[in-house]
Parts: structure tokens; sequence; C-alpha cells
């Protein structure tokens, strides 16, 4: 019995038809583009076919004709990724399973089923793409289907659709509250369930684990952001946002490389700090590698997030590399000394040149080494050629040839940070001062609406690190001697050694860089709070709230409990809302407003036993001065009840009356 | 294959709401705790599919996945207390039942008032464990409701139970309540086949019992109207019961004809009833007046449509067949 009604076919056909129509189009509309392009095809013929058969009395397919199709296209999406598993080939599979269904839907069943898919393809959307614009347009459209659920779970006639959009958006107002609470309560784990299938590791832009002459000067004309930070407290001068980032010793004569990290636990109890601490948080941008960004020189960082440092003090997060916005804090010092001891091999290591390349630096650093014994004073050497002959800083340097240092030191004098580092580390090692070359990002842009600051690609850098004798490894920034601008300023938009950084053409449109960072800082501030709670940021939050380190289950007692009170509370606001008592007709409520008024007078309130015209009564007797009034109000007032037919006159009369009534009040 | 079962749990719940509830009056306020609510088929699927959501929303660490995962099941409490709202503090009264005949379908009549400030929707009226079609009632009005049930036997049809549902909105829970009232129906005798003429007609079998008695046989009083001739007045009635009564006889057959139960000497009980049944809507459909002689009851002499209804019910009742 209950079968035959669900399955009878429904009557106002073209209405529902349209409305999952709608529903199929709308929630698959994110996933067009990332689709093979036969998927939406398929789903757009199917809905015209079967809007073209209702319409027109089209023959629809008949049942082996859809289940060949079904067949073929399930054999299609699994030939094109080679599994159904994973979010894109899902996600194929549903929008096919979409059009499929749209196909044969007749039932009141069917439509059911297309609902439950949207829904499910709106969620799938959300793990792709977690923009502003598409939130809205997501968030719209759980509205949207919200209506049909309403519209198409009917069995009568469908209701005006203006008014079921209102209750929709009423419903869906209702289930905030108790969204908002099990999104913060509700326990968050650290790490994935299980592997997340076909990720796409797309490549990205961003710092590698090589350098060559021309690497970075592609990342210095990048818009694209790197990581933001937001400090705790003030944030630390230009000329110390050194971000460390893979520390590069290998040299095969034109390539530095890092050898991989070499693990060794117990590296930050080789650091010695001194000075003020900098607490601050990054939001790193994906770059599927494993480092992590940190002022130099990180002392302590958020500790449940899989950080380590690596044994040339950076910080790289493991076992995955960062595939998703990561989110850290990190306490740096920028005053510090290393206290790690050189054995004889990895000095040997640090001084390793091709022993065929750049004679001529390798002589003029022997003769250096030939003409003093301290290694500040080779420093400072090699520094005062940049400073004083003449050099160019240059995001577009001549090509340089087989003898990099040799080329660029003493021929072009033109080049980028990386080559300025470069050629300094082959110095300090044909010199014999152990050096590697550091890569990282070096300023920021303070973004003054969130007060936070960005760090583009653009700020990529190069620095060299030298070991000396009781001072363990300093930092040395050739770069800085030729373009001190480049460091104070932090590179943003600056005329550098006389020549201007063009960051496409945004530097022409002031007004524009504005909008443009109003943008990043509500995008940012979306990010952080809304896409970036994660176990950190609830831990955070409850310990706000006074609940500090609780278990899951604590949590998740805290989140049913709580959504069962709101749960209560609003069954008591429906009752409230469809029952709460209000006057009944203009007369009752205009006779209630003269009670008010003689009450107001110090005359005991009206009994509820007490009948109009005895209530008149004595309030004529208790206020003579108003007697008249008062007696014309209470006989108007009868007439509405008890008048056969009484017509709008005396409802008229009643409410002029009531409005000019004053009651002077005894004494 | 499920339905055994579902149909065991189905009566079983039913039963222990009825020793809950208690017998209800005809007229009915639905109460909070007589409203049940289970999701619907498609409510478990609405229902798995959050769940797989949230499953999909902890392995990518997605926050907007939860969001939205939360939102829906937001959604999902949110229309459970619509829907349980949708039938709370509803009337429903019995206004009452259509006579019927045996083998025909009897139907019950209910009001329902929604003196609610909002419209309430989907609202169905069916025997427990079906459905029927389904009526919106708006704020504070009122709509008629029909159960239609089949007669069965004749007697006193009394309504089994039946329920008060809605899946609104969005038909992911039922809610209902089981009503058990008292409503009855009566249930005419079916008539049987037209072909026996009227008494008579003929003469023969189908004799006036009347004319057996001679010719002025007292036969029973009826309330007096305007008009009776005063010498019948059954003064002595009217000392014993302060009514104006009118004595009754079975006059000439011409004017007045008495059906007689022991005409029938020859039928079995129920088959006498359906011949008397029949004689009587003969009899109505000729615009004749008749009487009506039963063992137990004796139906004065009259006609017009209340006087067939008045023979019909008291066909029905005969011998009260429900005991």
């Amino acid at each position: 019995m209950t079968a035959a009604v669900a399955s009878r076919p429904v009557s106002d056909t073209a209405d529902r038809l349209l409305w999952t129509a709608g529903i199929a189009a709308g929630a698959s509309l994110p996933h067009w583009p990332t689709l093979p392009v036969w998927v939406p095809v398929l789903l757009c013929l199917s809905i015209a076919w079967r809007l073209a058969g209702a319409m027109f009395r089209w023959p629809l397919p008949n049942m082996a004709a859809r289940v060949a199709l079904a067949i073929l296209s399930f054999g299609a999406v699994l030939a094109q990724y080679r599994t159904i598993n994973g979010l894109q080939a899902g996600t194929a599979l549903l929008v096919v399973m979409v059009a499929l269904k749209f196909l044969e839907s007749r039932t009141s069943r069917d439509q059911m089923v297309l609902i439950i898919i949207a829904y499910f393809l709106l969620f799938a959307s959300l793990l792709v793409d977690r923009g502003v614009p598409m939130v809205l347009y997501l968030l719209g459209f759980v509205w949207f289907t919200t209506v049909g659920l309403l519209q198409l779970g009917r069995r009568g006639p469908l209701l005006a659709n203006l008014d079921t959009a209102k209750r929709a958006g009423r419903l869906l107002l209702q289930a905030l509250p108790i969204m908002l609470v099990l999104f913060i309560f509700f326990p968050r784990l650290p790490g994935p369930l299980w592997g997340i299938p076909g990720a796409t590791s797309s490549a990205r832009s961003g710092l590698t684990d090589s350098m060559s002459p021309g690497d970075l000067t592609e990342l210095g004309l990048s818009d694209e952001v790197a990581f933001r930070v937001e400090f705790f407290g003030r944030p630390p001068g230009p000329d110390r946002l050194y971000w460390r980032g893979p520390v590069l010793a290998k040299f095969n004569g034109r390539t530095w490389s890092t050898d991989g990290p070499g693990m060794r636990p117990g590296m930050v109890d080789l650091l010695e700090f001194r000075g003020e601490p900098i607490n601050y948080r990054v939001m790193l941008e994906p770059h599927d590698r494993h480092w992590v960004f940190a002022l130099d020189m990180p002392a302590e960082w958020t500790d449940d997030r899989n950080i380590v440092m690596e044994s040339r003090y950076q910080l790289v997060r493991f076992p995955r590399s960062i595939r998703s916005r990561f989110d850290y804090e990190v306490t740096s010092y920028p005053e510090y000394r290393t206290h790690d001891e050189l054995t004889d091999r990895l000095r040997e290591y640090y001084l390793r040149l091709p022993a065929d390349s750049n004679p001529r630096s390798r002589a003029l650093a022997e003769q250096w080494r030939r003409e003093t014994t301290s290694s500040r004073e080779i420093i400072d050497k090699a520094l005062a050629i940049f400073r004083t002959e003449l050099f160019f800083y240059t995001l577009t340097p001549p090509p340089l040839g087989a003898h990099t240092a040799d080329e660029f030191l003493f021929q072009t004098r033109e080049g980028f940070c990386e080559h300025y580092s470069s050629a300094f580390t082959i110095l300090m090692r044909a010199a014999g001062i152990p050096a590697r070359v550091v890569t990282g990002y070096q300023g920021g842009e303070l973004n003054p609406l969130g007060e936070y600051y960005i760090v583009y690609q653009s700020n990529a850098h190069a620095w060299t690190e030298v070991w000396l004798e009781d001072e363990g490894w300093i930092r040395v920034d050739p770069t800085a001697a030729v373009a001190p601008d480049r460091i104070s300023s932090g590179l943003s938009g600056r005329s550098l050694a006389g020549e201007q950084i063009r960051r496409g053409t945004l530097d022409n449109f002031p007004w524009l860089r504005q909008v443009l960072l109003a943008w990043d800082a509500a995008n940012t501030s979306w990010h952080a709070f809304v896409i970036g709670y994660g176990p950190n940021l609830q831990r955070a939050l409850l310990e706000r709230l006074g609940i500090s380190r609780p278990h899951w289950t604590k949590l998740a007692i805290l989140a049913v409990a709580t959504v069962a009170l709101v749960s209560a509370l609003l069954a008591f606001y429906l009752r409230w809302a469809s029952h709460a008592k209000r006057p009944r007709d203009r007369a009752t409520a205009l006779f209630a407003r003269f009670c008010r008024k003689v009450e107001r007078a110090h005359v005991r309130p009206r009994a509820p036993t007490e009948g109009p015209l005895d209530f008149g009564t004595r309030a004529a007797a208790a206020l003579p001065t108003a007697a008249t009034q008062i007696d014309a109000i209470t006989r108007a007032y009868l007439r509405t009840r008890y008048e056969p037919a009484p017509g709008l006159e005396p409802l008229e009369r009643l409410r002029t009356l009531v409005r000019t009534f004053k009651a002077a009040p005894t004494r | 294959m499920l339905a055994a079962p579902q149909l065991w749990l189905r009566s079983s719940a039913a039963s222990w709401a009825q020793r809950r509830q208690g017998q209800d009056s005809l007229a009915v306020t639905l109460e909070k705790r007589r409203i049940y609510i289970l999701p619907t088929r498609f409510g478990l699927a609405f229902g798995c599919t959050i769940f797989a959501m949230l499953l999909g929303a902890l392995n990518y660490g997605s926050s907007l996945g939860f969001a939205l995962t939360f939102l829906l099941a937001g959604l999902g409490i949110v229309i459970m207390r619509h829907c349980h709202n949708n039938l709370r503090d509803l009337h429903v009264r019995f206004i009452g039942a259509q006579p019927a005949f045996a083998g025909g379908a009897a139907v019950f009549r209910f009001a329902l008032h929604n003196d609610a400030r909002s419209d309430r929707f989907e609202i169905t009226l069916a025997p427990a464990g079906e459905e029927s079609d389904s009526q919106d009632i708006p704020a504070e009005q009122t709509r008629t409701f029909t159960l239609t049930v089949p007669s069965g036997e004749r007697g006193l049809l009394l309504l089994g139970r039946f329920s008060v549902a809605t899946r609104y909105p969005g038909n992911l829970f039922r809610a209902w309540t089981w009503m058990h009232m008292r409503a009855t129906c009566v249930i005419y005798p079916r008539p049987a086949p037209r072909g026996r003429p009227l008494p008579n007609d003929a003469g023969g079998e189908g004799q006036l019992g009347s004319l057996e008695h001679g010719d002025a046989d007292f036969i029973g009083l009826r309330a007096a109207v305007p008009g009776d001739p005063p010498q019948r007045i059954a003064w002595k009635a009217f000392a014993r019961n302060d009514e104006l009564m009118v004595k009754q006889f079975s006059a000439g057959a011409q004017q007045a004809r008495m059906l007689s139960w022991d005409s029938l000497a020859n039928l079995e009980t129920e088959e006498r009833l359906a011949q008397l049944t029949r004689w009587c809507l003969d009899a109505a459909e000729r615009n004749l007046s008749v009487g009506l002689a039963l063992p137990d009851r004796v139906v004065p002499v009259g006609r017009g449509l209340k006087h067939l209804h008045e023979c019909l019910r008291a066909l029905a009742l005969f011998e009260d067949p429900a005991e």
C-alpha cells in the first residue's frame, strides 16, 4: 500500500521536472570544468531529452537503452580515471548517475534520490574549491536544493515557490545554530582517516631543492603568495625578516642543491638564543614540498603538526608534503649562536668545489687567504668587492656560461640574489671558510587592513651561511651589500639599483592595489578562521572557553548535549510562534488598549470575569472627570460586539474614542 | 518477505500505544506525548548521506565540508521539529458517519481544526498502516477528512485504529498519532435481490401481519404531531411519560402495510432481514407508508426518508449482531 502510493506518477509533472532539472544542473555546475567534457554534455542532453519528452511527448529511451547507456558511461568513467575511487572519479560517476537518473525520473522517489545526490555533489565541490565566491554560490544552491526538497517531498500539489523559498530559508536559519555548535565542538582529527585518493599533485610555484642561475628570477616576477604571517606583538624590522627555507650545500659547478633532509633529533639544543623572542603564526600556501618557513632562527613551534628541525636548522613537515593550506605557530630569536661541531668530514663537505670550475675566483680567494688568517677579514674583502665595484641588481641578468662565478664576478656583474649568494659562497669555500647557500624569502608586505604580512613568491631570496671558529654558522647576505634597499624595504615595489621591479601593472593603479589588499584581508580571515578551523584552533578556542585539553569523547558528549538543547529550544520556539496569543480582532485590541489606559490612572485592573459594562461602570465611578468618555467607549465596544451586522461605523467610532481618551489620574 | 515481521512489529507497537494513550473521546487535541515520529526511508538515506559526508570531511580535514555536513544535519533536526509541530495541537473531531449497506463502504467524517497561527501541511488521515491523500490546513481553519472503510456485516461498525500523520516538510520524517475513537457507523443489511413483491401486492406468502388479527389492530405508539385526531392519543402513556403519543393501528391494507418478520417464516434470520430491507427500499421508492414488525421492535407505519432510515436502522441492529 505504502509503496503503491509512493511510486504513483506525480500529477504536476512539469513543475516537478523543472525543479529537478534546475537542481541537477546547478549542483553539478561547479564540477563541470574539472570533468571530462562528455560528462556535462551527457547531463545536458539527458535534461533536454527529458524536458522535450515531457513537452512534446517524445519517446524516452526504454529500459534496455537506459541499461546500455549506464554500462557505457560507467565504463567510460572507469577508462578515464582507471578507478572509481577518489574524488574526481567519484564526482564524475555521481554526475553520470544524475544524468541517467534524470532520464528516468518519473516518481517522487526518483526525484528525492536526485536531491540527495545533489547535496553530495555540493559537498564534493567544497572539498576542492574553497574560495569565497564559490562558497557563496554553494550556500545559495544549498538553499535552492532545500526548496526543491520541500516541494518535491510533497505528495499533494506544489505550493507557491516564493512561500516555500521563505520557508526553506527559515529552516536553514534555524539549522544554523546547530551547525555552529557542531562546527565548533565536533572533535577534529589532525590526520586523515585513510589515504586521500587521487589528490592532484599539480606543479606549484615556489622554492625547489636546487638553485641554478635564473631559477629565482622566475619567482621574482611572480605575484603569487607564498605565505602570510601574523605577528603576536610588534613585528620585527624588515632587515630581520629572513624566512629560512631549504639549505643548499652541494655544488656541481652550476647548480646548488640539497642532498635531502638529514634528520638529526635535538638540533634545536645546539642553538643558543639571546634577545627578544618573536612570536607569530604562518599560514603557508600549499607548495607540495616538505619545507616549513620560519624566521632565522626558530626556537619553538606548534608541536603537533609533525614539524621537525632538520640538521641544517630548517623546519620540515613529515611524512606528508604540504598540499593544503598549513597553519603553524613559531617562536624565533633573531639573535642566536649555533654550537654544532664541524667534524673533519663535514668541514671537507662544506669546502668542496668542483676541481676545474671558476679558476679566477678561486685564485682570488686563495690570494686573500695568503694575505690574512682572519676569516672575518676575508668576508669583508669579498663583500667589499660587491660594494665598491659596479655591480647591478637586476631581474633580467645576461645568461652565464660554464664558470658562473667567474663570469658574474669579472664580466657581467649583473644579477639577482642567487648570483650574489652563489658567487659569494664559492669565494668563501675557495678561501677555506665552510659555507653554504640558504634559500627562503626575505621581507614581506604589510596588509594594513588585516594587520598581517603577505610574503609573495617574488620575495624569494638566497643568502649565504659561513661557519666561523668560535662563532658557529653566521648569516652573510651579499645582496644586501649591493642593494641594501632590497633588504630594508622588503622588495615591495621598489627601485633596486636603478631598476624597477614590475609586479604586473598593479603599481600603476594604487586604488586597485588597495582593493586587492582588502580582498586579500577578507580572504585571509576566511581562510584563517573558517577553513583553517582544525584541531589547533579548536583547542585554542576551547581553552578560551575554559575547556582545556579535552578528550574527544568529552567533546562529542558536549556537542550532542548542546545540539539536544538547541533542538529543544527550537521546539519551544515553534510552539510559541504558532500559538502565541494575539488579539483576534481590532475591537478587542482597542478595548484592551482602553483598559490599559484606565489602569495607568491607578484603577484596579479589569478582572478576567468582569464584563466590559461592569468595568466601564467601575472606571467611570473611579474617574468621574472622564465618565462620559468611558461610557461612550463602553457603549461603542458593546455595539461592535452585540449589534447585529454592526458594519464599520462603531469600530471607527471606538478607534477615535480610544485614541483621544485621556484618563486624568485621580489626584 | 519482510511483511510478516513488519506487520507484527507495527501491530504490537500500536497496541502498546493504545495501552499507553487509552481510549480517545470523539474530540481530541493532539498532545505532545501521543505524537510519534520516525525517519522515513528517504530520511534514512539522507542520514546515511550526512554520515558519508562526515567521513569525507574528516578524511580531507575540510572545514567547509564539516560546515555543510553540520548544516544538513541541523536541517534534519529542524525538519524533525517542524514535522512534529505540524501535528501538535491539531484538533481532531469525529463529525459522523453516513450509514451504509453491508458489503459497501462506510465513510467516517472528521473535522481537523488548526487553531495555530501557522499553516499545517500534508496532513493525512488513514486507517492504521495505510496511506491516503493529504490536505493542507491553513491557519485558523478547519478541513474535513473522510475515512472510507469496508462496511463488513450489518450492525454497528466500530471504527478501528486509524492514524493522523504528516511527512511535511521534506518527507524526511513521518510524524503520526494513533487514534482510538469509539466512532461508529450503522451498517444496514445487504438488501435481497429485487423480485419478491411487497406483501399486499401479491397476497400469498407476503401477508401483512395486521390482516391476520382483524382490521384495527393496535401495533404501537408514535410521537404525536399537530393534526392527530384526539381520540387516538394514548392518555395512559401521557400520564406515565408526560409525552403525547398516538396509538397506531394497522389500518386497512390500502392505507398502510405492516412488513412483518413472521410473514417470512420459511427464511433464515439474515435472509429475512435482507428481504425486509429490500421491501423497505421498494416501499420508499414508491412512497408507500409501511411499518415494520420485528420480534424485538416495532417501527410504526410511516413514510419519508427519515422513516426509511429508522426502519433500516432497526433491521441493522436486530438482535445486536455485534454480541
